[in-house]
């Protein structure tokens, strides 16, 4: 009987339920997109950066740094210790026993690969232009095992590395910059004076920008000689079967190598911060839609309460309860709700397939043909959720209200 | 007007032995607090026995509709006095033995639906609602009736108070007079021990007046109890018993020979 007259009082106003309904649906269908588009970026940059870099990187510098054998000498900490011309030794960094490690780290649970690298500055000459890359040594089978850098090769293939002397692959960034295609040969010259002609080879577009301009990859041997670190890694990358668990499995390595070991999520925190406060002002603009729409329900169903304080009256004279009158308006606030958030979602479906296909060149932080669109069941639901929470709350007042009437007092004229 | 339809069944024979429906002892009503508190009833006592007619005459003010309001359950008696002390005896009404004071309000609400039926001065339909939706409405809330059947009755009622031909047109669209017979048949839905009417022709033209009036004979006739205010003393006499009420109190309670 409570739906009965709460339709029916819904359906008398049709004009004002449908700027109600509108309202909703807005404030869902701008959440829905707008969430899937921030994610959709943050998604891409995740994967793409984990994927093409590695879940964990162990760096070359060691946990524990050495006491000076002074200070080992002179424990008393109110001893002053006063050095001079100190000649500064130069200390090569490096990951000793390198495959020693790598070995170790196998055989860990939940460790799906490890590839070395040793990495350093070079600068890329290609005809009269210049450009600074970072070289990544690495072995192409390892790599291919903890990377996914071979699905983004645009051009060529990440296995010629092995079958091409001083082969090189290239960003797709580099390759524009340089102008340098395919099967070119660019200059490398390292900043501790190794020089080196090298065959492009592949041209690889992860679609992050930092990356695909920057980086350039060569067989480990072939690194280590243009860059004067023979013998050495600097970096051992690693596959977790859970790249979202990369931070524990890192610092169990950590404490294992005895070497700074970041996760994906450390050594990209600047950026996963920005994502961070992206989504937070979505949060808030979405949410301050929505608090705008309950605003309008709540503005319709005092209306609706002032104009039918008689009706009221009538029904609790003919038995209806105080409950019975706050549920017919908290009814009808549901069912606003509910009209406005399916529409909401099915027109924010509809608006992320539009997106899609929207013919939009992205070029920033990450390049892409197109917008990036990440949808999932939670984001549905969340919407469905926060919208029928926030459209709820706002119906209980004037349900309330109606319902705190006294209907002696109306019937005497009071109201 | 046609009231063809409108007959009810022949008058039932009253005997001395009919059921207690309604007591109220020392019966209190004050609205407001403090220095602003009007006391509207001042220890009424009033028995009121199944199948009676009744009807309260007062001047404006006298406290008629309130002492119509307590009995239905539509408002509560003052139980205590402006120092906060319970009246002695208790301020209470019984309906059909229990005591409206002590009901939640869900409770209060359920005994409205199934024992009383009011009729207001102005009718207050739902004007969203046909004229038999709202006649039905307080059976979908008694719930006893499928709706088909609830609707059922309510075109059977509608058709007794010569309403045939205007159950399926909207409240808002009905005279007067018709509006009034309709929110009787919705105070008669579910078969109430008794119709609680509040002057229920003084919005309403002499002929109007004077058909509700006939309704209301025909249905003391058929057995219903009813008690009405009124301020039409032609009407007030068809009652079988007056009570005049003056500040308050009653001040005269005679039953017709």
């Amino acid at each position: 009987m409570r739906w009965y007259i709460a339709l029916r009082y819904l359906l008398s106003h049709k004009r004002q339920s449908l700027v109600c309904v509108a309202g909703v649906t807005i404030s869902v269908t701008m959440y829905i997109t707008m969430v899937a588009l921030m994610k959709g970026f943050e998604d891409k940059f995740i994967v793409e950066t984990v994927e093409s870099s590695g879940h964990i990187t162990i760096d070359d510098e060691p946990r524990e740094t050495r006491t000076k054998i002074l200070e080992r000498l002179y424990t008393d900490p109110n001893a002053l210790i006063a050095v001079s011309n100190v000649k500064p030794r130069e200390n090569v960094k490096k990951i000793k026993n390198a495959a020693g490690l790598m070995q170790q780290l196998r055989h860990l649970r939940g460790i799906v690969a490890v590839a070395p690298e040793v990495d350093g500055d070079a600068i890329a000459t290609y005809g009269t232009k210049t450009l600074n890359i970072s070289v990544l040594g690495v072995d192409p089978e390892e790599q291919l095992r903890v990377t996914t850098i071979g699905k983004d090769m645009a051009e060529g293939n990440f296995n010629r590395l092995r079958t091409t002397a001083d082969g090189v692959i290239i960003g797709r960034g580099i390759s524009d910059l340089l102008g340098a295609k395919l099967n070119d040969e660019i200059s490398l010259s390292s900043n501790t004076g190794g020089r080196t002609t090298a065959r492009v080879v592949g041209i690889f577009a992860t679609g992050v920008t930092p990356v695909d301009y920057s980086r350039a990859y060569m067989l480990i041997n072939s690194a280590q000689t243009l860059l004067d670190k023979k013998n050495i890694i600097n970096n051992i990358i690693v596959r977790t079967e859970d790249y979202t668990k990369a931070q524990a499995y890192a610092a169990q390595i950590e404490s294992i190598a005895g070497y700074k070991t970041e996760s994906w999520q450390e050594s990209n925190a600047n950026f996963l911060k920005i994502f961070a406060i992206q989504t937070i002002i979505t949060y808030i603009i979405t949410g301050a839609l929505l608090i705008v729409a309950a605003f309008g329900v709540l503005n319709i169903l005092i209306m609706a309460v002032l104009e039918r304080v008689n009706d009221i009256a009538i029904l609790k004279s003919f038995g209806l309860s105080r409950a019975d009158i706050t549920w017919i308006y908290v009814f009808q606030g549901l069912m606003i709700g509910l009209i406005g958030t399916v529409l909401g979602e099915i027109i924010g479906k509809l608006g992320i397939e539009s997106l899609r296909r929207l013919p939009i060149q992205v070029e920033g932080l990450i390049k892409s043909e197109g917008l990036l669109m990440s949808e999932n069941r939670g984001m549905y639901i969340s919407a469905f959720i926060s919208s029928m929470v926030i459209v709820l709350l706002a119906a209980v007042y004037p349900a309330r209200r109606a319902a705190s009437y006294d209907p002696v007092e109306v019937i005497r004229g009071a109201h | 007007m046609a009231r063809t339809e409108a007959r009810l069944e022949s008058p039932p024979v009253r005997t001395t032995t009919s059921a207690l429906l309604l007591e109220a002892r020392n019966l209190r009503r004050i609205l407001g607090t403090g220095d602003t508190a009007a006391e509207i009833l001042r220890g009424v006592n009033l028995t009121i026995f199944a199948g009676e007619y009744i009807s309260i005459v007062g001047a404006s003010g006298s406290g008629k509709s309130t002492l119509l309001y307590l009995p239905g359950g539509l408002d509560r008696p003052t139980r205590f006095d402006p120092e906060g002390k319970p009246f002695d005896p208790p301020s209470c009404v019984h309906m059909s033995g229990q005591d409206t004071a002590l009901l939640g309000d869900t409770q209060l609400a359920l005994l409205r639906n199934r024992m009383v039926g009011f009729v207001f001065q102005f009718h207050y339909l739902l004007k969203e609602f046909t004229a038999q939706e709202n006649v039905a409405l307080p059976m979908f809330k008694l719930g006893q009736l499928s709706r088909s059947a609830a609707m059922d009755r309510a075109g059977e009622l509608l058709k007794r108070l010569g309403l045939a031909d205007k159950q399926k047109r909207r409240a808002n669209r009905l005279s007067g007079g018709e509006q009034q017979r309709v929110a009787i048949a919705r105070a008669l839905a579910n078969e109430p021990r008794v119709l609680l009417a509040d002057e229920p022709t003084g919005n309403l033209d002499r002929r109007n007046g004077e058909l509700i009036a006939e309704i209301f004979q025909e249905l003391y006739a058929a057995g219903q109890t009813i008690i009405m205010v009124t301020h039409d003393a032609s009407f007030a006499r068809r009652a079988t018993r007056c009570i005049t009420m003056d500040d308050g109190r009653i001040t005269q309670d005679e039953r017709a020979e």
